[in-house]
């Protein structure tokens, strides 16, 4: 734990006792953390705020950590999602992989090794946030005549 | 010991769990089966066309042999015949050589008496009779000089017919004879005067007895009033009455069946001699053309017998090679579905395995985060004491998702597969209880009703828990499959017959077509897409039962839904 990770995370998964002491541990760390224990509220709560990071469980009842994961990246693509699960399959790993996920990492996790994950993916939506603006620091300068 | 045998005579005689209906002696039967049935199809045939040809030849043999016996009577006839006329032509000859005068002399007719006699043997004696019927002269044994024949039937016939052969008679020497005589009409005067030679009957009896003919056969001649003419073997002495066939009317040699009351079938042969009123009669019982189909016989029947033997030893061969063939087939299909059975467990085993491998990571990453906060504290802070409450309500986190593991564990063990039937003495309901909770997250996954409606008064049941546990997961699994969220799966158990509890899945799923329902408990009959079933659930579901000594039957409707229906003894019974 060298340096601060300053990120905000959304932790999805139905087991709320590992919600519950996930979030804590990773608050203790120093990282921002919202939780919810379905893929409709998750969907919900990333329409209302950035996040650097989202933890996603693989097998939940209702909407499933994959559907959830392709309507989240439909709706945002620039978001870094971790998926998490409980299911060890290659299969499920590689379909999430197809599907837009970062990460792929098998229950239990080491919490420094996830750690590791959100800070990559909060590096990573950086840099596409960077070039995002670069690109449209180009289009000012194209667009206007000087 | 004796568990022993049993088990011994039972590994010998099932040579395959699923397919262990028939003995490995079905393959003996099926051989057996194949040879008689080919060499019956093949000597069948073989048998009545030797029957026919038998019967076929035999008539020709018989009719052959009725030309020969026509063609025999005939010729014997015609040599009667040729006999008489030579005599009758030499007596003709006499009465045109001679004059009336020179053979009334003793000496001139004794001279030609001993000339005739030479030349024709069979005659007795020779005698001149005068228009008066005396007869003036007579050469021969006896001393007949001067007799008066006038009265006499052949006398007055040769008046009429200037010669004449008469039938067999006594006369004065009581041995039976004939005679020939001849008329001669006296020159230039009223009057004539008569040859006459008598005839033994010893000497046509030659002629007569000459027909080739066997033991119990029998010929001989009778005139048109019937009486016998010779002596015969079974129908009496000369001049009696012969009265066993009627006389055919007609004047042709005739070869007929004839049935005789005394002596049964037998063939007559019929020839009228012509010049005379005489028969030639052949009487055959000894039936010679039936000893030529003997001999035909003999060898037809070491022709059928060897056909067979060569027959069946061929078919043997042929019949081993096929049910090898057929047996090498079987045990080549039975390895291919025991290899099939054999994935069909590890799919299942892999499906289990995924889920439980969910099932307990949780609890596991649960225990993970406790554990991983509590060190967390422990390294932020030294006050133990404040934390203290904060430490015991994780541990009890920590200790409630160990049991939650161990539940699973346990659950796990209750399914491990054996391959040998068990005997369990357990209650039915608590048993699909279990497999409902094994797939409860599923079932919440996909939102689907599951209702129990298990009969509390059930007994308990003996059978093999783990075996009959995985038939109904299998099934409960394919009802999963077959519902659309929020679909509706039923379970229930009830009694039947005092010694039968009925187990009923029933969906509301999409239902099986009809032209698919009598494949479903094949091998590899599958409706999911590729990959997702390996099409063995059901069918070794089915062989599960079976060998459980239960049934398994379904019904479905497209649309409305499919209901397995599974009947189990309450108590398992060795097949």
């Amino acid at each position: 734990m060298a340096e601060e990770l300053n990120a905000n995370v959304l932790l999805v998964d139905d087991e709320e006792q590992f919600l519950k002491v996930f979030s804590q541990r990773l608050e203790g760390r120093g990282l921002k953390v919202d939780t919810s224990t379905s893929g409709e509220e998750a969907i919900n709560k990333v329409k209302g705020k950035e996040f650097d990071a989202i933890v996603l469980d693989l097998a939940m009842p209702g909407m499933s950590g994959i559907e959830t994961l392709k309507k989240i990246k439909a709706e945002n693509p620039d978001l870094q999602i971790i998926m998490l699960t409980g299911h060890g399959s290659i299969d499920k790993g590689v379909e999430a992989i197809k599907a837009g996920a970062i990460d792929f990492m098998e229950k239990p996790a080491d919490l420094n090794k996830i750690m590791e994950k959100i800070a990559e993916a909060k590096h990573k939506r950086f840099v596409i946030v960077e070039k995002k603006h670069e690109e449209h620091i180009k289009e000012i300068i194209q667009s206007k005549a000087w | 010991m004796k568990k022993f045998n049993l088990s011994n005579f039972k590994e010998w005689f099932i040579s395959h769990d699923l397919f262990g209906l028939l003995g490995s002696d079905r393959y003996k039967s099926l051989k057996r089966r194949i040879v008689i049935l080919e060499v019956a199809l093949s000597i069948l045939p073989l048998l009545i066309v030797v029957t026919i040809s038998y019967f076929w030849f035999q008539q020709i043999l018989k009719d052959d042999y009725r030309n020969q016996l026509k063609w025999d009577i005939e010729n014997t006839g015609q040599s009667i015949e040729t006999f008489l006329n030579e005599r009758l032509s030499f007596l003709r000859f006499l009465t045109l050589s001679y004059k009336y005068d020179e053979l009334s002399d003793y000496k001139k007719l004794s001279n030609v008496f001993y000339a005739f006699k030479r030349e024709f043997p069979g005659i007795v004696d020779i005698g001149i009779i005068d228009d008066n019927g005396i007869q003036i002269a007579y050469a021969g044994p006896y001393k007949l000089t001067g007799v008066d024949y006038s009265n006499q039937n052949w006398f007055n016939e040769v008046v009429i017919r200037s010669s004449n052969i008469s039938d067999v008679y006594m006369g004065y020497r009581k041995i039976p004879h004939f005679s020939i005589a001849v008329k001669k009409d006296l020159p230039e005067k009223e009057g004539f005067w008569i040859i006459r030679a008598t005839i033994d009957m010893e000497t046509l009896k030659k002629y007569v007895y000459a027909l080739n003919i066997g033991e119990k056969d029998d010929s001989f001649i009778i005139n048109k009033d019937g009486i016998l003419q010779t002596d015969t073997r079974f129908h009496g002495k000369a001049l009696n009455k012969y009265i066993e066939t009627p006389i055919p009317s007609n004047e042709q040699t005739l070869v007929k069946e004839c049935d005789i009351k005394v002596h049964g079938h037998q063939i007559c042969g019929y020839s009228p001699i012509k010049n005379t009123d005489w028969f030639l009669i052949t009487v055959i019982r000894s039936t010679p053309y039936a000893r030529i189909p003997g001999i035909f016989r003999n060898e037809l029947f070491f022709i059928i017998i060897f056909s067979i033997l060569l027959n069946t030893f061929i078919t043997t061969v042929i019949a081993q090679a096929i049910v090898n063939k057929i047996k090498q087939t079987d045990m080549e299909r039975e390895e291919a579905i025991a290899s099939c059975e054999h994935a069909g467990k590890m799919a299942s085993i892999g499906r289990l395995a995924s889920g439980v491998a969910h099932e307990i990571n949780n609890p596991l990453a649960i225990i993970n985060e406790k554990a991983g906060l509590m060190k967390d504290i422990l390294e932020s802070s030294d006050d133990l004491q404040k934390n203290k409450y904060k430490f015991l309500s994780l541990l009890n986190g920590i200790f409630d998702s160990i049991t939650r593991a161990r539940t699973i564990t346990h659950r796990l063990l209750g399914f491990s597969r054996r391959m040998d039937l068990s005997h369990d003495l357990f209650d039915l309901n608590e048993a699909i209880k279990e497999v409902v909770s094994f797939i409860d997250k599923e079932i919440q996954f996909r939102n689907i009703n599951l209702v129990l409606n298990l009969s509390p008064e059930l007994p308990r049941i003996e059978t093999d828990k783990g075996q009959l546990q995985q038939v109904i997961l299998n099934i409960i699994n394919n009802a999963i499959d077959a519902v659309e969220e929020d679909g509706r799966i039923e379970v229930i158990t009830e009694m039947r017959d005092n010694n039968k509890i009925r187990i009923i899945i029933s969906d509301n799923g999409i239902g099986i077509p009809k032209d698919k329902i009598k494949h479903i408990f094949e091998p590899f009959y599958t409706t999911k897409e590729k990959g997702k079933g390996t099409g063995l659930g059901l069918s070794i579901s089915y062989g599960i039962i079976q060998k459980l000594g239960g049934n398994i039957s379904v019904e479905s409707e497209v649309g409305k839904g499919t209901t397995f229906s599974i009947d189990m003894p309450l108590k398992y019974e060795a097949i």
